[in-house]
């Protein structure tokens, strides 16, 4: 039994795939086992969704659109983008993102420093909260409905091209990714902070600025926050991008170039967003590992 | 972090070729110290308010210096009082925290590099903490482990179910781990630790809060473990059983500094100040005044039980014996236990104790 | 599983008159405990003034899109001029900062789970008087720092408001900010105290956020409703979380009406102290006996 060491395969990189696999398919159990918990958190949050809707019925009861070219569908389909995105961030992110600061305040964190693979990876990924992917189809189901709404009315019908369909998908995984670093910068936070007790709180607070369609940010305080909330740290960037590419027209979207002012229209939009999307990502991974030193020279 | 970053600056494949040919213990540690901020908490209201804008930090020195070598297969026990530094030695050599300066490899490897190739041959396992997942059967996180081991299928199949077997927990691995006794989790903490079978284990507390059967359990586990594979041991406990059952090799810790490191008995002879002297005093001849010879442990007629210093047993006893009517004497050793616990207490009340 | 430590299984609940003295040091180390987490507290009370920033462009956009095409006469939506709408949510954000109780009902849930509310069962201590403590301090230690930033946000925003209401209009706002502060706490506990029947708590947790945010007149004032949802409204309690203050503030409730509003918070209040009394003592028997 002396010569172990030889035994073990030295295979350099490790198994990420299987290992997220795994992590997806332990989380399914859990979830699983309170399979009751599971059904209740699909429906609130189906619920949410709904009371959500409800909410912009009522809005759109008092007035004919938000801001020029946002009229009752593309705002819908609006809101279906940040479901969307809502409900895989909240699937596979925000329980990871909560644990997280909990790891820090238990010392949990030393286990995921131990492990021989990435710990961002590994702190990013452990738990997924399967009931929240539920949204996920309802959200589409709205998203299709509201585009087929728009392709079809007398007035202005959209005309659907397959490039729309194909760039949407793409937006929505950087909105993903862009939130994703946004939350894991914030849970890392923790780590100087001390107790992070108000993180979805934050989270909560930034993001309802990705909530609404960026042209309502308008006059002496609207601009500075648009141009805040996209450039600096990019949320409005999030929904607005997708949803623009799925419910505006392509090329000669009337009155849309003015919304950022000169020079930011909607191609602009649309290199910027994957330009933020590498940027968020790298600025996260700058926080994650900033932390974890810290953390790993101030504990004992 | 100043004379570390000479560590860390070499390339870590440097250690590896220097050392592949060189004849090089386990464990070797040079100098290793650690301190770090501690917020300091007021007393008080209006302190706690204050804290909002200005707070007191405390340097705190968990580990002042420390060299320590340790051969493959050693078991050795890390022995100390509270907040003596032998989690933070354990968390310095898993790589888990940074030190402030100070050298250290294990199994060729300098720790807080945290090279995968490193992390595949040691276990810490934590006797506070858990790392299974609260909710679900053992097993679920023993795969997950595998995974992140890379561990092939047949041999972690190979392993799981011979350490079950000795834990004697096989009907236990379906049952999700919040419903499991704090005994029974902690063996699933030690599989799930010892899954990928490392060359070198930590062992932080692993008996702490246990039942003396799970305390016997265990030492019983890790002391067969440990011999049938020859793996190097670190252990730190509060338990003087666990030591005294398992370790040949014991190193006590204190205030971050090492105080001993040798045998178990040896520790009497280094620390214990004093003997035991039993004495048998024939019908009616027990001395008035016994105190005058050293402390009294005990006193019934006509036996009695006297601590006394060391370098006095000899004159005490020949005192005693030229006044008669002694009948029998025996000398012992101070217990182990007693002679720890003085010398922590003397540790804690006198700050720069003699070395 | 380790033995239980209430060996009685049918032991009451003990609810042992906490003494003044006993409470203050409750009352004091919660404070301490709350001011240590000062990173966490100075960004909260930032924070918590953006969604009404958004909540307000919404609605500035809205008006924007109802005005213009009839040159200006469209100047109110539902009843609220847009000055108005404005001085509603930052009157809400008042009303909740008495009535949100941020983390009770899940920390209630969890010290269940966990078997940590075994201290509060041995200790001569009542829980529920102890966790009201720690919420009144933990409310005087947000107060004390979210004061500065809320009366700042009111100041610059004073345009926005009416003319200070009489001081018998301030005086029942302020009551009804206190009722709403006892009235959210007993839902909160209540709900925490479910925990002893079902593990997993947060999906109801998750439900009573929900049907707050939006049936509390936080994310809209109610009156907005249509008749078809008022009977919702006026039959469940949470309004009185942050609709109610303020809107007596704004006077869209006066006389009777109030009368009749603060009568039922009342009484929603006392029911729902009689409901967490009895929900601890049922669940305590039920946990003794089920040996933790």
């Amino acid at each position: 039994m002396n010569s172990r060491q030889t035994l073990r395969p030295q295979s350099a990189r490790p198994a990420y795939l299987a290992v997220l696999w795994t992590m997806l398919r332990n989380s399914l159990v859990r979830d699983m086992s309170f399979r009751s918990n599971f059904l209740i958190e699909s429906i609130t949050s189906l619920a949410w969704m709904m009371m959500n809707l409800g909410f912009y019925l009522l809005v759109f009861k008092f007035t004919r659109e938000l801001a020029p070219g946002w009229g009752k569908y593309e705002f819908f389909a609006f809101l279906a983008t940040t479901m969307l995105i809502n409900s895989v961030v909240q699937a596979f992110f925000m329980p990871n993102a909560e644990e997280f600061s909990e790891m820090i305040r238990t010392g949990n964190l030393d286990f995921a420093l131990l492990k021989p693979i990435d710990a961002q990876f590994l702190i990013s990924l452990q738990r997924v909260n399967w009931s929240s992917l539920s949204n996920f189809f309802v959200a589409i189901a709205l998203l299709a409905y509201s585009v087929w709404k728009m392709t079809t009315r007398e007035t202005a019908p959209l005309p659907l091209h397959p490039w729309m369909l194909m760039a949407y998908p793409l937006y929505v995984a950087c909105g993903v990714a862009i939130l994703y670093s946004l939350m894991i910068s914030l849970a890392a936070t923790s780590i100087w902070l001390g107790r992070n007790q108000s993180l979805y709180d934050f989270w909560f607070y930034i993001t309802n600025f990705s909530r609404y369609p960026m042209e309502i940010y308008e006059g002496q305080v609207g601009t500075p926050l648009r141009l805040f909330f996209t450039f600096i740290i990019p949320v409005m960037v999030v929904v607005n991008v997708p949803a623009r590419v799925i419910s505006q027209p392509l090329i000669g979207g009337a009155g849309r170039d003015v919304a950022l002012g000169p020079g930011l229209d909607q191609q602009f939009l649309l290199g910027f967003a994957l330009l933020a999307t590498a940027g968020s990502l790298g600025a996260a991974r700058w926080v994650f590992q900033r932390a974890l030193t810290s953390y790993r020279s101030a504990s004992s | 972090m100043r004379s570390c970053s000479i560590v860390v600056a070499e390339p870590a494949s440097a250690h590896r070729n220097l050392f592949r040919y060189c004849p090089m213990s386990t464990i070797e540690i040079t100098g290793l110290r650690k301190s770090f901020r501690a917020y300091q908490k007021q007393e008080g209201l209006r302190a706690a308010i204050r804290g909002l804008w200005r707070r007191n930090y405390r340097e705190v020195e968990a580990v002042r210096g420390i060299d320590l070598t340790v051969e493959q297969g050693e078991f050795v026990a890390f022995l100390g009082p509270n907040g003596a530094g032998k989690t933070t030695t354990l968390k310095l050599l898993s790589g888990v925290v940074h030190p402030t300066s100070g050298t250290a490899r294990v199994l060729g490897h300098v720790p807080w590099l945290r090279e995968n190739d490193y992390r595949r041959r040691f276990a810490l396992v934590m006797g506070q903490k858990n790392q299974l997942w609260w909710d679900l059967p053992a097993q679920e996180s023993f795969r997950l482990h595998q995974q992140i081991y890379r561990i092939p299928p047949d041999e972690f199949l190979r392993t799981r179910d011979e350490l079950t077997r000795l834990l004697q927990v096989e009907n236990l691995l379906s049952q999700p781990v919040r419903e499991l006794s704090l005994g029974e989790r902690m063996k699933m903490e030690l599989i799930a630790a010892l899954l990928h079978s490392p060359d070198v284990l930590f062992l932080d507390e692993p008996t702490i809060g246990l039942d003396v059967v799970a305390q016997h359990n265990i030492q019983q586990f890790l002391k067969q473990y440990q011999q049938q594979r020859n793996v190097t041991v670190l252990l730190t406990s509060h338990y003087m059983k666990d030591v005294a059952a398992l370790c040949q090799r014991v190193v006590i810790i204190a205030q971050g500094q090492i105080k001993y490191d040798g045998s178990l008995s040896g520790i009497i002879d280094k620390f214990s100040q004093t003997k035991v002297v039993s004495l048998t005093f024939a019908e009616g001849r027990m001395p008035e005044r016994l105190v005058e010879f050293g402390v009294v442990l005990a006193c019934e007629p006509p036996k009695a039980r006297l601590r006394i210093p060391r370098n006095k047993v000899t004159q005490t006893l020949s005192t005693l014996l030229s006044q008669g009517g002694v009948e029998d004497v025996g000398v012992e050793d101070a217990p182990l236990d007693e002679v720890i616990a003085d010398m922590f207490a003397q540790v804690h009340d006198n700050k720069s104790p003699t070395d | 599983m380790p033995a239980p430590i209430l060996s009685a299984p049918s032991l009451p609940a003990p609810i042992v008159p906490t003494s003044w003295s006993a409470s203050w040091t409750i009352f004091r180390i919660a404070l301490e405990e709350r001011l240590t987490y000062r990173g966490d507290f100075a960004l909260g009370t930032l924070m918590r003034f953006l969604p009404i920033v958004t909540q307000i462009f919404l609605w500035h956009a809205v008006f924007t899109a109802v005005s213009t095409p009839v040159t200006g006469i469209a100047k109110t939506v539902a009843g609220y001029t847009y000055e108005e709408m404005v001085a509603y949510y930052l009157l809400t954000m008042l009303g909740r900062a008495f009535s949100s109780m941020p983390g009770l009902s899940s920390g209630i849930a969890r010290l269940i789970r966990t078997g940590e509310i075994k201290k509060f069962l041995i200790q001569p201590v009542d829980l529920l008087w102890f966790t009201f403590l720690s919420r009144v301090a933990h409310k005087t230690a947000y107060y004390s720092v979210a004061a500065g930033p809320f009366a700042l946000v009111f100041f610059l925003c004073r345009g926005y408001f009416p003319p200070l209401p009489s001081a018998a209009t301030l005086l029942l706002f302020t009551l009804t900010l206190l009722l709403g502060f006892l009235l959210g706490y007993f839902m909160e506990v209540s709900l925490g105290l479910i925990g002893f029947w079902w593990l997993e708590i947060s999906s109801l947790i998750f439900v009573y956020t929900l049907l707050n945010f939006f049936l509390s007149g936080h994310m809209f004032p109610l009156d907005m409703l249509g008749p078809e949802w008022q009977w919702l409204v006026q039959f469940i309690p949470l309004q009185y979380l942050a609709y109610f203050p303020a809107a007596v503030f704004l006077g869209k409730i006066t006389g009777a009406a109030l009368a009749w509003g603060i009568a039922c918070e009342l009484i929603w209040i006392v029911a729902l102290v009689g409901l967490s009394r009895w929900l601890f003592h049922r669940g305590v028997i039920r946990y003794s006996g089920f040996g933790g």
